[in-house]
């Protein structure tokens, strides 16, 4: 009983708890359309250094971009647990985003979720909008999509 | 009556009506006595006002109602055509057109009543000129109708086979009459009507000439009437009851050919006991003075006139571009299976599996060109609006001008027809108004008064090259740089080491217009980089060549097909590319040594023509696998007339393949127009040729 008062009271979000380096990262499940394994990515010359290229997903041709190198991590190393996350986004269409490791999936109300205000945006948060607590205390960073798929040029 | 649901085909039934008065009406300017085409637009006007009127379209009715008017004093011979009727009639199609639009958009046809141009319209029947015109015309058609009035079928003509085929009939025995039917004024369904009088006849006797054609009669394409020869053994009255037992038939005349009269067409008339006593009952007076009045039906002028003869209407289907969409989709998928199965049959030394999937190869292949004609559609409909404007254009700039169009059934994918329109109207105003020159200058310079416009289309390959071409001032390249520096599109250093060609590429760049006055045809400055914008959009390219005093020509090349094309697959640094089939010229094996170097570009000497090339692993950074002492593989692309020399490290064998869009983060990369999925799975990218030139 108690639990759904808390439902009713606070809206919840879902999100995807992934790993890039030691970081975890929160990816809202709205706009994920799928998960796979690594695969063959065929590698598009001329392109921005984080588009790592194009793979095959079902008879669609998907661009597939690196999070680490835009975001100014070290270079991905591909391991059994690396996964491309299809990220559906309404005005800009399909990509996939490379990541180390796919975790869990947790559920945070709105209430868990500390927003980044735009002004204390720095560089190294220009890709966050809020943190996650956790209810044992961890925290996630909660990616802002858009600024993590676009060109920073195009925003 | 709720006919919402046919709203979509009144519009574009309403659209091909219009498009043929616009065309008829540019005819008849020129040819003012041509009967056929008068007739056209009668018919077309008639068609309008028809549908209008069931559509509850009150205004666009009324206005089509007193063209109609117009028409059949034109028609009747009562009225001349004169320039300002022309002039008239035009303002009144535009007026209809507007009506359409706002019915597309509002689907209510606006309250605009159009007064002044019914005014207008009833002016010009009000100043029928009676007299000398009028029965000058009448008399003409009174005379060839004159002996019997029911018997047209006098008219027909034979030729020699027709003659050789009646005189065998007459040699065995047959009869052969000439009979002409007539369908009352009230019936709806003429060519039903006519097809069971062709029922009928068929049991008695063999139909060997009809006139309309049969074809002409199946598609209701006669007045009332159509004559026959008919060869049988049975008597006449016979055959004429078993016509006009056929319900709706108001009267059928015949009557016997003699064989030795069959070149001069002499007839016995008939028994006069049955013929004429039908004939007077159904009232003889009424269809016989409207035979008089009508100059010459249709079909017989046309068959006078051979060349102009209308072309025979194929039965279409009309079909929603997303359904086709859908099945094109299809078609790639199972391309794209073919294409696994082709792959994972290699290395399997299995005849009959490999039969199959030839078959299944050949099977697909068909499919896809079948798929692909029906979403072709001939460039006609675009360019068909144009004479007329050539016209309007003329007369808004006062230079005498002349448009000629070739090539208008070259056919090109729907959506690319679609898109071509505004492109090509650019195009024309461009060459109408700084092209030409005024006609004081162009006498001045020894050229014909009358400006010259050409609109070509045709098929080169595996593109559709349209092209406009006019005989105009050319592009005065001076103007061009000196304008250009003025804009800040090029510094002055930069013009002084441009060439001729580079200077009039210069044109396509945006914000450029070297009209100093901004007119209302051309000149705002946002003409030719649209141009080259929308054309590029659709994967095709833009050229102008001009010569001064000798003219312009823009040249548009478009791909014929956007979806799946024939690919020649190739190796570079263990990366599989593909390069369109159409766009490669020839493939060649090259010893290193024969590489050489002209102002720091790597150039070879092939037949004669010296070609620059491109290593490709360059251009996509990645280094080559090859070998360098190895002799190289070339692969030798054209653009244009223009060709360059592409190294590749392997050929890998040709393909079919659906070509697949990047999406729209990957944007940067040029030289890449696309990818396609290959057999096993595996991502290939497409090269873009022309962007490596």
């Amino acid at each position: 009983m108690e639990e759904v008062k808390v439902v009713l009271d606070n809206e919840t979000t879902q999100f995807i708890v992934v790993r890039l380096g030691d970081e975890q990262y929160g990816i809202d499940i709205k706009y994920v359309d799928n998960i796979v394994r690594m695969q063959h990515i065929t590698r598009v010359p001329k392109v921005q250094e984080y588009l790592k290229g194009v793979i095959n997903l079902r008879g669609e041709v998907i661009p597939v971009m690196s999070a680490r190198i835009k975001m100014d991590l070290p270079a991905d190393e591909y391991t059994k647990s690396t996964r491309i996350i299809i990220l559906k986004l309404e005005q800009h269409g399909t990509i996939g985003v490379i990541v180390d490791e796919v975790k869990e999936v947790v559920t945070l109300e709105n209430q868990q979720i500390d927003k980044v205000a735009y002004d204390s945006k720095e560089e190294k948060d220009y890709f966050i909008f809020g943190i996650g607590k956790y209810e044992d205390g961890g925290l996630i960073s909660l990616l802002d999509l858009n600024a993590v798929v676009l060109d920073k040029d195009s925003i | 009556m709720d006919v919402s649901q046919y709203l979509e085909i009144f519009l574009d039934e309403t659209k091909e009506h219009l498009q043929s008065l616009n065309t008829e009406i540019l005819n008849l300017e020129q040819d003012p006595e041509n009967t056929d085409t008068i007739n056209e637009i009668f018919r077309a006007a008639h068609s309008l006002k028809g549908m209008a009127g069931t559509m509850g379209y009150k205004r666009m009715q009324n206005l089509t109602h007193d063209m109609e008017n117009v028409f059949s004093e034109v028609r009747n011979g009562t009225i001349k055509v004169k320039g300002n009727m022309i002039d008239i009639l035009f303002q009144c199609l535009d007026a209809l057109e507007e009506y359409l639009n706002n019915i597309q958009e509002t689907g209510d046809e606006g309250t605009n009543e159009n007064e002044p141009l019914i005014k207008l319209l009833n002016d010009v029947l009000d100043s029928k000129e009676g007299g000398e015109p009028q029965t000058e015309k009448k008399t003409q058609p009174k005379a060839e109708a004159s002996d019997g009035d029911g018997a047209k079928w006098k008219n027909i003509k034979f030729d020699d086979t027709q003659k050789r085929v009646l005189s065998e009939a007459v040699d065995q025995g047959k009869k052969v009459y000439g009979i002409t039917v007539k369908v009352q004024e009230s019936c709806i369904l003429k060519a039903a009507r006519a097809f069971l009088v062709f029922k009928a006849l068929e049991e008695l006797g063999e139909v060997l000439i009809s006139n309309p054609s049969v074809q002409d009669i199946e598609d209701e394409r006669f007045e009332l009437d159509f004559s026959l020869i008919f060869v049988s053994d049975s008597s006449l009255e016979k055959i004429l009851d078993s016509i006009k037992s056929v319900s709706e038939i108001e009267d059928a005349q015949g009557a016997l050919v003699e064989d030795e009269q069959i070149g001069s067409i002499a007839a016995i008339e008939t028994d006069k006991s049955t013929a004429p006593a039908v004939v007077a009952e159904e009232g003889e007076n009424a269809p016989a003075a409207e035979k008089a009045n009508q100059p010459a039906p249709a079909p017989k002028a046309a068959e006078k006139k051979a060349p102009v003869s209308k072309p025979v209407v194929n039965r279409t289907v009309r079909v929603d571009i997303e359904k086709l969409d859908v099945l094109m989709n299809l078609v790639s998928e199972l391309i794209i299976a073919k294409n696994s199965l082709v792959s994972a049959s290699v290395g399997e030394r299995n005849n009959s599996v490999n039969e199959h999937i030839e078959y299944l190869e050949s099977v697909t292949t068909n499919l896809h060109e079948s798929v692909m004609k029906v979403r072709m559609v001939p460039i006609e409909s675009v360019v068909n609006k144009f004479p007329r404007m050539i016209r309007d254009l003329s007369k808004k700039l006062d230079k005498k001008m002349e448009l000629y169009m070739s090539g208008e059934e070259t056919e090109l994918d729907r959506t690319v027809v679609d898109e071509i329109g505004d492109p090509l109207m650019h195009l024309l105003r461009n060459a109408a108004d700084h092209g030409l020159e005024s006609g004081a200058v162009r006498k001045s310079k020894g050229k014909p008064e009358v400006g010259s416009i050409f609109l070509d289309a045709y098929q080169d390959g595996n593109n559709v090259v349209i092209e406009v071409r006019d005989d105009g001032a050319g592009i005065n390249t001076a103007a061009v740089k000196e304008k250009a520096i003025m804009k800040g599109v090029i510094t002055p250093e930069q013009g002084e080491n441009m060439s001729e060609q580079e200077i009039i590429n210069l044109l396509f760049s945006a914000g450029f217009s070297t009209s100093e006055v901004v007119s209302d045809v051309s000149g705002r400055g946002v003409g030719l980089d649209v141009v080259k914008s929308k054309i590029e959009s659709l994967s095709g390219e833009v050229e102008v060549k001009s010569k001064i005093d000798i003219g312009s020509t823009w040249t548009i090349r478009l791909p014929l097909t956007l979806a799946i094309i024939q690919a020649l697959m190739v190796d570079v640094g263990g990366e599989k590319y593909a390069i369109s089939l159409g766009s490669i010229q020839t493939i060649e094996d090259i010893i290193p040594s024969d590489i050489k170097t002209v102002q720091n570009k790597e150039v070879i000497h092939l037949r004669g023509i010296v070609i620059p090339l491109i290593r490709l692993s360059e251009v996509l950074d990645i280094a080559s696998k090859k070998n360098p002492e190895d002799n190289m593989t070339v692969v030798i692309v054209k653009k244009g007339d223009r060709l360059s020399g592409i190294v590749v490290d392997e050929l890998m064998g040709q393909q079919e393949i659906v070509i697949k869009s990047l999406g729209k983060y990957i944007t940067k990369c040029k030289v890449i127009s696309g990818a396609t999925i290959l057999g096993d799975g595996e991502v290939a990218l497409i090269l873009d040729t022309n962007a490596l030139f």
